[in-house]
């Protein structure tokens, strides 16, 4: 979506009319339910997080600020949100559930050999298992870098910290991967 | 120019694992393009000796590429996010003028029962009904809520 029309959307809003909110929820909602997934493992928390996030975007748009970009602004909320559902479902339940059936399988994989297009696949399952066992700061890291492709500067935006943290973050991030990968037997490459 | 006498960013330690020159933060703007051409270089002359955090590199690397070739399932065919953020966003809004009408209508209603000219005993009665079914309806919802709390399947979603 083009800034100018984002921003006159934003303005829209703040006046309390919801409608105005839908083409901002439609163009942010695939990423966001990515990102969402990413953090929370599954596809029916994700969407639980995504929904409050966007509600509690609209009632704060009066804070934000129209120069800035409504992306990392609400990649923050989102984050924060996810983080918070996280943390009160776990301390309600206390168990960890890896979801094998949140990946799609790419059937047009590399040079069309079968059995290397399933030994791909059946490493990315054993890699979004070992991202589940990260530290959530490494996981949310990892989610926005890999999976989303975000720049360092976005990311900084996004968690709040420097750039300078978003580096060493992934640094360790990428390390533990390493580590839990290890400690799966999976050898990579 | 003896590029392993480089200092590590400041405020930052290097990483023993690293090669001398090296930090953490050198490597991933490194690995993930986010250096400018001058510092890349000096980035991969670092590297020509250093094998072992060539390796990591390669190990990174790999699982970069098969991290971003994910793809989530995110339930395309289900209701879309919008209807439900546009539910809760305009509901609210119904509910206050719903509760602000009825609160409003209820009380007018009361006062008109009392201000009539119904005998007292006929307005006891009248009143003895409308007290006990309240007064049921405030046990059921308290017996179900208390049911709610102790629910070990609350959670679960059918």
């Amino acid at each position: 979506m083009q800034p100018e029309i984002e921003r006159e959307l934003i303005r829209k809003c703040r006046g309390g009319d919801a409608r105005f909110y839908e083409p901002i929820v439609r163009a942010y909602e695939p990423q966001g339910l990515r990102v969402a997934m990413g953090m929370m493992g599954n596809a029916d928390d994700a969407r639980d997080a995504l929904q409050d996030a966007f509600v509690k975007a609209f009632q704060s748009l009066g804070r934000f600020d129209t120069d800035r970009a409504f992306g990392p602004w609400f990649f923050q909320i989102l984050r924060n949100q996810c983080r918070d559902l996280l943390r009160s479902r776990k301390a309600r339940f206390r168990v960890e559930v890896v979801d094998d059936g949140i990946m799609e399988f790419r059937s047009d994989d590399d040079d069309g050999s079968f059995d290397r297009h399933f030994r791909r696949n059946d490493a990315r399952r054993l890699l979004w298992q070992a991202l589940e066992r990260l530290p959530e700061d490494q996981r949310e890291i990892l989610v926005l870098k890999e999976l989303e492709g975000f720049r360092y500067q976005e990311i900084a935006s996004i968690l709040d910290i420097p750039e300078g943290t978003v580096a060493s973050r992934l640094f360790n991030a990428r390390k533990g991967l390493k580590q839990v990968l290890d400690q799966m037997g999976v050898t990579y490459p | 120019m003896n590029d392993t006498t480089l200092p590590p960013s400041p405020g930052e330690a290097p990483e023993p694992d690293l090669a001398p020159g090296l930090t953490p933060d050198l490597l991933m703007r490194f690995l993930d393009g986010e250096l400018p051409p001058e510092e890349r270089a000096r980035v991969e002359r670092l590297l020509a000796g250093a094998t072992e955090v060539q390796r990591d590199l390669l190990v990174y690397r790999q699982i970069h590429e098969d991290l971003s070739e994910i793809r989530l399932r995110t339930g395309g065919g289900r209701r879309s996010v919008w209807d439900r953020v546009h539910q809760r966003l305009t509901r609210p809004l119904g509910w206050i003028l719903l509760g602000t009408g009825a609160t409003a209508w209820l009380i007018y209603l009361a006062w008109l029962y009392l201000s009539s000219a119904t005998p007292s005993w006929e307005k006891l009665m009248s009143s003895a009904v409308v007290i006990g079914i309240l007064l049921l309806f405030a046990s059921v919802i308290h017996e179900r809520y208390r049911e709610w709390l102790t629910d070990p399947y609350r959670d679960v979603e059918r």
